[in-house]
């Protein structure tokens, strides 16, 4: 009997380990080509794992962070791309043509384009999609210079605007530029779960907070793309396993920002490839200081709190030396940089400056918001015994996302911990830094500093009317100088160990061509930077 | 008569809770309407869309107009998603049930050999390294504990997958395999409770004369202790089951976290930090009513495995 016994448990544990063995059994690659070590091969099947799901997949009503933008662009388009010289470029669209005042753009739709439902893509479409979106409260502080879109010929839809707006076009790469068929813009809700679109892939099923599957696209416009039968985009939200899913086989590709993983992937080249954010794709991590409530209405106060900050040892402390200290919004790879102004370390300098405020008002004593996470609060303590150092008394409240953003808003801050300016265009950060955007303390202020700088704003709206480029350059520049003068962000450094780690079989991320040949911007987005699907191919 | 009596009680918690819940939310600094918009919006949008939500009511005013709702079977829409809530809970309901089913296999399915043969070996070494073990467990988090076990597991043996999910319908297999991890993690603290819990219980009823009775009539002590021994020992072991289901509860939003489980508890969570209320509350009810559900269970079993308390 005992025997017996003995045998069934080991029958059943041998059962139990084959079912166990190995990972989910992987789908025959429908490869239509034998693997080639020299070009692109059709078929396969990719899984990459983001950090967090999408809430809804509709450009129109639900907001995209980076992970929906990973998830819908393989099945929605934009009007228009962004190339790797950081230049727009047209993809849905044919051309944008501007009038002369740059206050008018027409933009022709290219032809023989159909949604994945049939429906043919036309100037009328287009002009539906713009005015949703300029309708819609999520977009239509974006779209506040667009006073009319009209309908010019069948595959020609014209917006005109407020004012001049030369990169105007870059909008039209982002979430107002994405183009839905008829169909989801009648029905908003349904098109917030099932998206439809011209894009590379159709979408095949989406489980919340786990996965998304998309499929090929077979009808797709752009000539033997996209590559992969299939992508399914895997939800793990928590980064440590996230890595270690890709390590034990689970998953091809990884969104990430944690310096470790840039480290050890890095490390192992002949297993992974690490693929990270340059140039203007990159965003800054900065503290952004209230600039219309005391201590911090004085200059002097945020030019003391910036001698005071070593941003070498930061870097080195708690990024593992990987990133660049920042001095402004825009890093030192990128064509509108321009170098000089910003505080250096310097205690002395800090410390009197700070014997002179409070000669005059007294201690120096604000609160510096942090979120939650370990990592963030550990630099906001790093910066807190800095600031000490040089006679400043700095709390530090904690607070989740939600609270955060709307004391930032609101004005209900001294100073907080911030990640922005990844646009590709200055003037993307038009809103949050000119002085028409500046509200009291109290009220929702698209400029959370609340700085009024006239230089600055000037410099801005020069930025924004002006085709010439040497002029835009210039404008810009003296935005970085106002910025370092004014000091209403503390920067920190360039936040660019946001990255896509892919196994080595996983080829062509970040690196594709656009519809009219030229080479696509290869990665965009932070923390965790995002890419195109169309072209990335599996070497199996 | 016993039923009506704790549906009245339910009743009452569930006022209660979803009450404080939704007050306690609402008291929190941000609001949806920030989630939905994000930075870009101007305060007219903020405005309108406040409006549309309902959210410029009093909050006494949404509380009674979400409770209406909900005593004709309709939870709500999400802010966030603008789904029904009561759609969303039951897509993942299945998936923290199982998971909260299999941690409890796990854990009472381990606790009870060891705590058997604990108490039977009491003092000796056997009972030191599982009393050594149980303590080692309690004393790891979950989080800790479930890294350790994907590295042993899935990075470096591969025998199992680190993350992922796969629900019943779609494919059994996979979904054993993929609740595995999830479940060891989540029941390890568990059964370190409750094989301790036995032990104790058990060390006492070995006491019993008539344990002595049994042992004089020449019962084997394996009989002894499964026949005679564990049915007696077992009520303390029973109320922590159902005690423990709200740390159970607690602990999945860390496991669907950490495995990537779209389970209830990270919506919660999630819905949390988004301040999505009406998803909130509607998670606050499928726990309250599950936790009350158990007790009663648990009371019930009571009488089923001590004849006293029946007839008490």
């Amino acid at each position: 009997m005992r025997r017996w016994k003995t045998a069934a448990v080991v029958m059943l544990a041998v059962t139990v380990m084959t079912a166990c063995s190995g990972q989910r059994p992987v789908e025959t690659s429908q490869a239509e080509a034998p693997p080639a070590a020299t070009g692109p091969t059709r078929g396969g099947r990719l899984v990459y794992g983001l950090s967090a799901d999408g809430n809804g997949f509709n450009p129109i009503t639900d907001q995209f962070a980076v992970q929906s933008y990973s998830m819908t662009t393989p099945i929605i388009e934009p009007l228009v791309s962004v190339d790797a010289n950081g230049d727009w470029r047209p993809y849905l669209a044919e051309s944008l043509t501007p009038n002369d005042a740059y206050d008018e753009w027409a933009i022709k739709v290219r032809p023989n384009i159909s949604f994945s439902d049939g429906t043919p893509l036309t100037g009328e479409v287009v002009k539906a999609n713009l005015e949703a979106q300029k309708a819609s409260p999520l977009t239509a502080a974006v779209l506040a210079p667009v006073t009319a879109v009209e309908l010019t010929d069948p595959m020609t839809v014209t917006v005109k605007l407020r004012q001049p707006w030369v990169a105007f076009p870059y909008q039209l790469s982002l979430q107002v530029g994405m183009i839905i068929p008829p169909a989801s813009l009648a029905d908003l809700k349904e098109a917030s779960r099932t998206p439809v679109g011209t894009g590379p892939f159709l979408f095949k099923e989406y489980v919340p907070d786990n996965r998304m599957v998309v499929t090929r696209n077979p009808k797709y416009w752009r000539e033997g793309l996209p590559y992969l039968d299939e992508v399914e985009f895997r939800i793990l939200p928590d980064s440590q396993t996230r890595a270690q899913t890709l390590e034990a086989g689970g998953v091809d590709a990884v969104g990430t920002n944690r310096d470790e993983d840039v480290v050890k992937f890095g490390d192992m080249k002949d297993a992974y490839t690490v693929h990270r954010a340059q140039g203007m794709s990159v965003s800054e991590y900065v503290f952004l200081l209230n600039t219309a409530a005391p201590p911090l209405d004085d200059v002097r106060v945020r030019r003391a709190l910036a001698h005071a900050l070593d941003r070498d040892t930061i870097i080195k402390t708690l990024r593992g030396g990987l990133t660049e200290p920042a001095d402004g919004p825009w890093s030192k790879d990128s064509k509108w940089y321009v170098d000089g102004g910003y505080p250096d370390y310097d205690l002395a300098k800090a410390t009197a400056l700070v014997q002179e405020v409070e000669a005059d008002k007294g201690p120096i004593r604000f609160e510096a918001i942090s979120t939650t996470d370990p990592n963030t609060m550990q630099l906001v303590e790093l910066c807190q015994d800095m600031w000490r150092k040089a006679g400043i008394d700095v709390t530090i409240r904690q607070a989740d996302q939600a609270d955060l953003i709307n004391r930032a808003l609101t004005g209900d801050y001294g100073a907080t911990v911030w990640t922005a300016f990844s646009a590709a265009d200055p003037d993307g950060e038009y809103n949050a830094l000119h002085q028409a955007f500046a509200r009291p303390i109290g009220q929702i202020s698209l400029n959370p500093t609340r700085l009024k700088d006239k230089q600055l704003s000037d410099a801005l709206d020069a930025g924004r009317v002006t085709p010439d480029e040497a002029v835009r350059k210039q404008a810009y520049a003296t935005v970085q100088q106002r910025l370092r003068d004014q000091m209403p962000i503390l920067f920190i450094d360039h936040l660019n160990t946001g990255a896509v780690i892919a196994k080595t079989k996983v080829r062509g991320i970040g690196e594709h061509t656009l519809p009219d040949g030229e080479k696509g911007r290869p990665l965009t987005g932070a923390p965790i930077p995002y890419h195109p699907f169309a072209q990335i191919w599996v070497s199996e | 008569m016993i039923v009506l009596h704790r549906l009245v009680r339910l009743a009452v918690v569930l006022l209660v809770v979803t009450f404080l819940s939704y007050a306690l939310l609402n008291l929190l600094p941000g609001d949806p309407v920030t989630q939905i918009l994000g930075m870009s919006a101007t305060e007219e949008s903020r405005a309108q869309l406040r409006q549309q939500l309902g959210l410029d009511q009093p909050l006494l005013v949404r509380y009674l107009d979400w409770l209406g709702g909900l005593v004709t079977g309709d939870f709500g829409e999400s802010y966030i998603t603008r789904m029904s809530v009561g759609a969303e809970l039951a897509e993942r309901l299945p998936v923290t049930l199982e998971l909260l089913v299999a941690a409890e296999v796990v854990a009472l399915g381990l606790a009870v050999p060891l705590g058997m043969a604990a108490a039977r070996r009491a003092g000796q070494p056997l009972d030191q390294a599982l009393t050594a073990l149980s303590f080692a467990l309690l004393s790891t988090p979950v989080f800790v504990l479930g890294v350790l076990l994907i590295l042993v597991f899935a990075v470096t043996w591969q025998v199992l997958p680190a993350t992922g999910w796969t629900s019943l319908t779609t494919d059994l297999g996979w979904n054993l395999t993929s609740v595995i991890l999830p479940a060891v993690t989540l029941g390890c603290g568990q059964l370190a409770v409750y094989s301790r819990l036995l032990r104790t219980d058990l060390i006492a009823t070995l006491q019993e004369d008539y344990i002595t009775l049994a042992r004089a009539r020449g019962l084997s002590p394996r009989r002894i202790l499964w026949r005679h021994a564990l049915r007696p020992s077992a009520i303390s072991l029973i109320t922590a089951i159902g005690l423990n289901l709200g740390a159970l509860i607690g602990g999945t939003v860390i496991i669907e976290t950490l495995f990537g489980l779209p389970g209830i508890g990270r919506l919660i969570v999630d819905s949390i930090f988004s301040r999505d209320y009406l998803t909130v509350q509607g998670g606050v009810v499928l726990i309250s009513v599950g936790y009350v559900a158990v007790n009663f269970t648990v009371d019930l079993v009571y009488a089923a495995v001590d004849p006293r308390i029946r007839h008490a």
